[in-house]
C-alpha cells in the first residue's frame, strides 16, 4: 500500500512540477471535452435521434450551462478541420446556439413553417454571425428523403476568418414542426471528401426513437 | 528513499527556476529523414522583441533580422550534417513550380492542422480516437501535388519566438506574462519568453510526420538561455528542435526487437 | 453546433478583446484642432531611423505581405483602381507611394499603416453616400500617417505601460481568439488583431479629422461631407440599438464613446474653415454611385445576412432616399424575413411584391415572393412566382428543390 502511495504521490507532483513549467504537460491524460463514440446505435442531441457512425468518432461533452440541448456535434480530427452536428427536436422559436437576446447580429430562430430555403439562410447566418464567415456559397439545394419524410440536402462552402475555405452538406426535415437536421462541415482541401462517407452512412442509419 | 529523490528532481520545475520543456510527437512509423533528400522549409517565423518593463513586446527589427540570419545558418548546418539539399522560403513568391497562391493555401491548411495538433496533442483537450497513436495529421493530396509539383520531399514549418528582458524589466524583477498586451504576438502559454514549434510534412504522403513544441520558460528574468540574436543561441534552438527527432514508435520498438 | 463557432467569430477578431479600435470610429477631442495647424510630418519616401519604428515597420511590411495575399480580398480591378485613384488624389505628399487593399467584410471600417498601405472595408462602401465621403474616410487615415500618430500612439502606450506594471499585466492578452496562433503574422494577417495593435488618443483623432478636412477641400470635395458621415453613423448605431432595446454602449463593434456628437460638431467647424469662399466644392455623388453599382448587391446581401434589423434597416432608408427601387424593395423584405418576429413574414411578404413591380427586381425577390404565396396558400401565383424565378436563374442553385416545390 505504501508503495503504491507513493507512486502516487510521485505522479502527483510530477504532474504539478511539470504543469507548473508550461501548460505542456497536459498531453493526453486527464480530463478532455471529447467523449469516444463507439460503433454501435448511439442517441443523439436530445436523444430522440440515434445514429450508427461505420468508425469510432469524438464526441463534443456539452457543458449544460453553455449549450443548446438539441444540438451535439462530433468531430474526427478536431474542430478546425471537420465536424458533423446533429441537430435533434429542435422547437419552433428555439435558436441553434446559445446567444444574447441583446446582441446586435443575431442567428434567427427557427419556426415551424419555414421551407428549406429559409432553413438555409437560417444557417448561412449562423456561419456569418457566429462561424466567422466572411463569404458562404449554397452551392445546391435539393430534395431527399430524410427519416421517412420528404426533407432536403443542403451543399454549402465557406471562407472563414482563418482564410480557410470549409465545404459542408446538411441533410434535413420538418417532423411534427420540429427541426432535425444532420450538418457535416470540414476544410475543403482533403477533409471534407475524406469523411463523406462517414456522413453519408451515418444519415442512412439515422432513426426517430419512438 | 529513492522516490523521494525523484520526486524533488521532479519538482525541480517549479516557477523559481527556468526549465525548458520539449515534447515531440511523431507519427508512428516515422524515421528521420537521411541520406539525400530535398527540404523546404517554409517562411521561417522569427521574431525577437525586447520585454519592456510594463511586459510589453517591443518588436526589434535588428534583432529579429540577427536571430533570423543565425538561425536560417543553423539549419542550414544542422541540415548539411544529416545531408540533403535545403531550401528555405523567404517569401511565397520564390517557389518554382508553384505559385502565390498554392503556396499561401499550404500555408493556411498547416496553421488549421498544426493548430489542431497543438489543441489535441500537448494542451491536454484530447481526442480519444487518436489517443496513443502518435501523429495523425495529414495535410492531404494537395501537399503531395506541391511535392511533386516542386520536386521537394519534405516541408518544414518554423516558428520562433523570443523576447528579451530589457534592463528595466530585470531591474523591476516582476513575475507574470510575458504580455503580448496588445495581441500582437503569439500568445505564449505560461508566460513563457520562448515558443518554438517545427511541424514537419512528407510531401510524398502529404502527412505530418513529426511535430515539436519547445517552451522555454523563466518566470525570473535574468536567467538568460537560448538568445536567439547569437549564433550559439540560434543554434541550441534548432538543436533543441530538429536534432533531437525521434523516430516514430514502430519503428523505435522494431528497432529494440533487432 | 459550430465547434469553431467561439474561436473563430469574426467580431472577436475585430473587438480584439475589449482593446479600443484603431479606427475611423474611436476618439475626440477636448479642444477643437485647428485644421490650419495640421502639417505633414513625413513626406514622401520616408523611411524611419529609431530602433523601435523599424521594428514596428518590419512587422508592417510581413502584416502587408499578409493582407496583400489575403483570400479576404476584393480584387475587381475597377473598385480598386478608383481606391487607388482617390488615396493618390487625397493622400497627402506621400500618396504616390501609398497602396490600398479593398477587404470583403461587412463592417464599417478603414485603417492605414505606419509603411504607407491602408485596407478599406467593403462594410464601408455600403455606408458612405458619395465620393467627398469615401475620400474624407482615406483623407482622415492618410492624416494618421502624415502626424505619425501609430509610433507615437505606441510610445505613449509604452511609457504607460511601465509605469503602470501590474495594471498592465492584469489586463492580460486580448483573447482575439481562442485557439493557439502558430504564426505571429497568420494573426497579423488577421485584420481584426491589427486593429487592436495600436489606440489612438482623442487627441490624435481630432488631428486625423482635422488633417482630413484639409486633405479634401483642397482636393475640391466638399469638407462638410466629413461630419456627414458621423451623423449617419450615430443614426445607424441609434437604430441598431433601439431595436435591441438597449443604448450605444462598450463592446460594439464601433466602440462608441458619448463625443461623437462633439466630433460631429466639431468637423462642422473644420469644414467651415477650411473652405475657401467663391471655390467650387463637389461631393461627387454620381460618380461614386455608378462605381459601386456592380457591387452594391453584394454589400447589401452580406449586410443584411448578419442579421442586426435595425442598422440595415437605417442603411436601407439613407439609401432610399434617392429613390426606391426592385433592389431595396428586395433587401427590405430580407430584414423582416431574417427579423422573424410576428408578424415579420407578412411584413416581409409585402416587400417582395412590391420588390417585383420594379424591372430590376433580383432573381431571388421572385424566388421569395413565390414562397411567400406558397406559405400564404395562393398556389397558382406562387407557381407563376417560382417559375419566373427560374426562367431568371435556370442554373440557381436551388433549382432542383424548386423544380419539386412547383411539381
Amino acid at each position: 500500500m505504501n508503495r503504491y502511495l507513493a507512486r502516487l504521490a510521485i505522479l502527483a507532483l510530477g504532474a504539478v512540477g511539470l504543469s507548473a513549467c508550461s501548460s505542456l504537460g497536459a498531453g493526453e491524460y486527464g480530463y478532455s471535452s471529447y467523449a469516444l463514440v463507439r460503433v454501435h446505435r448511439v442517441n443523439v442531441g436530445d436523444q430522440s435521434l440515434s445514429v450508427v457512425p461505420p468508425r469510432p468518432w469524438n464526441r463534443h461533452r456539452s457543458f449544460l450551462w453553455s449549450d443548446v440541448r438539441d444540438v451535439e456535434d462530433w468531430t474526427l480530427n478536431g474542430p478546425y478541420l471537420d465536424g458533423i452536428s446533429f441537430v435533434s427536436g429542435l422547437k419552433s422559436g428555439a435558436y441553434l446556439i446559445r446567444q444574447s437576446k441583446r446582441a446586435d447580429q443575431q442567428v434567427p430562430k427557427f419556426r415551424s413553417d419555414m421551407t428549406p430555403p429559409e432553413i438555409v439562410a437560417m444557417l448561412e447566418t449562423l456561419y456569418r454571425v457566429k462561424g466567422g464567415a466572411v463569404d458562404f456559397r449554397t452551392r445546391s439545394l435539393q430534395p431527399r428523403p430524410f427519416l421517412g419524410t420528404n426533407g432536403f440536402q443542403l451543399d454549402y462552402e465557406h471562407l472563414d476568418s482563418d482564410e480557410l475555405w470549409r465545404r459542408g452538406r446538411a441533410v434535413g426535415a420538418v417532423i411534427n414542426g420540429q427541426l432535425y437536421l444532420i450538418l457535416y462541415d470540414a476544410a475543403r482541401s482533403h477533409y471534407y471528401a475524406a469523411a463523406l462517407p462517414d456522413f453519408e452512412s451515418i444519415v442512412g442509419s439515422a432513426q426517430l426513437r419512438r | 528513499m529513492r522516490t523521494w529523490g525523484l520526486a524533488l528532481a521532479l519538482s525541480a520545475c517549479l516557477p523559481t527556476s527556468a526549465c525548458v520543456q520539449t515534447r515531440q510527437f511523431a507519427d508512428v512509423q516515422f524515421t528521420p529523414p537521411q541520406g539525400d533528400y530535398r527540404l523546404l522549409v517554409l517562411r521561417p517565423d522569427v521574431s525577437v522583441g525586447s520585454l519592456t518593463t510594463g511586459g510589453m513586446v517591443e518588436p526589434r527589427a535588428d534583432w529579429t533580422d540577427q536571430a533570423r540570419a543565425n538561425i536560417i545558418a543553423a539549419l542550414q548546418a544542422q541540415q548539411g550534417q544529416r545531408g540533403g539539399k535545403l531550401q528555405i522560403l523567404e517569401r511565397r513568391n520564390q517557389l518554382t513550380g508553384a505559385s502565390e497562391q498554392e503556396v499561401a493555401d499550404f500555408e493556411r491548411l498547416f496553421y488549421a492542422v498544426g493548430n489542431s495538433i497543438v489543441i489535441h496533442k500537448y494542451s491536454g483537450d484530447y481526442l480519444p480516437t487518436k489517443r496513443g497513436k502518435g501523429l495523425e495529421y495529414t495535410l492531404g493530396e494537395d501537399a503531395v501535388r506541391l511535392g511533386q509539383k516542386t520536386g521537394y520531399d519534405y516541408a518544414l514549418f518554423l516558428h520562433a519566438e523570443d523576447s528579451v528582458a530589457s534592463g528595466g524589466r530585470i531591474a523591476l524583477g516582476v513575475l507574470g506574462l510575458a504580455g503580448c498586451i496588445v495581441g500582437f504576438c503569439a500568445p505564449n502559454i505560461g508566460g513563457a519568453s520562448q515558443l518554438d514549434y517545427a511541424g514537419l510534412v512528407d510531401l510524398k504522403t502529404g502527412e505530418v510526420v513529426w511535430f515539436n513544441v519547445v517552451q522555454a520558460g523563466s518566470q525570473v528574468p535574468g536567467i538568460a538561455f537560448g538568445d536567439l540574436r547569437t549564433p550559439a543561441g540560434a543554434t541550441q534552438m534548432v538543436d533543441r528542435l530538429l536534432n533531437r527527432m525521434k523516430p516514430g514508435l514502430a519503428v523505435r520498438r522494431a528497432a529494440e526487437k533487432s | 453546433m459550430c465547434g469553431r463557432c467561439a474561436a473563430l467569430s469574426r467580431r472577436s477578431l475585430l473587438v480584439g478583446g475589449g482593446v479600443a479600435a484603431a479606427s475611423f470610429g474611436t476618439g475626440l477631442a477636448q479642444a477643437r484642432i485647428l485644421p490650419q495647424e495640421m502639417v505633414p510630418l513625413v513626406g514622401a519616401g520616408f523611411k524611419p531611423t529609431d530602433k523601435d519604428e523599424q521594428g514596428i515597420w518590419q512587422l508592417m511590411d510581413r502584416a502587408e505581405e499578409e493582407i496583400s495575399g489575403s483570400n479576404l480580398l476584393i480584387q475587381d480591378p475597377q473598385l480598386t483602381g478608383y481606391l487607388r485613384d482617390l488615396i493618390g488624389h487625397v493622400g497627402g505628399p506621400a500618396a504616390k507611394d501609398f497602396r490600398i487593399y479593398l477587404a470583403h467584410i461587412p463592417d464599417f471600417n478603414a485603417m492605414m499603416f505606419p509603411t504607407g498601405f491602408a485596407v478599406v472595408f467593403s462594410g464601408l462602401l455600403l455606408r458612405m453616400r458619395n465620393e467627398a465621403q469615401l475620400a474624407g474616410v482615406i483623407a482622415h487615415e492618410s492624416g494618421h500617417f502624415l502626424r505619425r500618430h501609430m509610433i507615437r500612439s505606441w510610445r505613449d502606450q509604452r511609457r504607460k505601460t511601465d509605469i503602470f506594471s501590474i495594471a498592465a499585466m492584469a489586463a492580460g492578452v486580448g483573447g482575439a481568439a481562442g485557439g493557439v496562433y502558430l504564426g505571429d503574422y497568420v494573426q497579423l494577417a488577421q485584420l481584426g488583431t491589427i486593429l487592436s495593435l495600436f489606440q489612438y488618443s482623442r487627441t490624435m483623432e481630432a488631428e486625423a479629422d482635422a488633417m482630413g478636412a484639409k486633405l479634401i477641400a483642397q482636393a475640391g470635395y466638399a469638407p462638410i461631407e466629413m461630419a456627414n458621415i458621423w451623423q449617419q453613423l450615430i443614426g445607424e448605431e441609434d437604430a441598431s440599438a433601439r431595436y435591441r432595446r438597449k443604448r450605444r454602449r462598450r463592446g460594439s463593434l464601433f466602440d462608441t464613446h458619448p463625443s461623437s456628437q462633439s466630433r460631429m460638431i466639431d468637423l462642422r467647424a473644420d469644414a467651415a474653415d477650411v473652405t475657401e469662399p467663391g471655390r467650387a466644392y463637389e461631393t461627387g455623388r454620381e460618380r461614386y454611385l455608378s462605381k459601386i453599382a456592380g457591387i452594391r448587391p453584394t454589400l447589401l446581401d452580406d449586410q443584411v445576412k448578419l442579421n442586426d434589423p435595425g442598422a440595415t434597416q437605417y442603411l436601407i432608408e439613407t439609401l432610399a432616399q434617392d429613390g426606391w427601387n426592385g433592389l431595396l424593395r428586395f433587401y427590405e423584405g430580407e430584414v423582416w424575413r431574417l427579423r422573424n418576429r410576428n408578424g415579420d413574414d407578412v411584413r416581409a411578404g409585402q416587400s417582395y411584391a412590391a420588390a417585383v413591380a420594379y424591372p430590376d427586381a433580383p432573381a431571388d425577390a421572385w424566388r421569395w415572393h413565390g414562397i411567400t404565396l406558397m406559405k400564404a396558400g395562393r398556389t397558382a401565383e406562387a407557381k407563376t412566382a417560382l417559375t419566373r424565378y427560374l426562367t431568371m436563374k435556370p442554373d440557381a442553385s436551388d433549382a432542383a428543390w424548386v423544380r419539386q416545390t412547383i411539381g
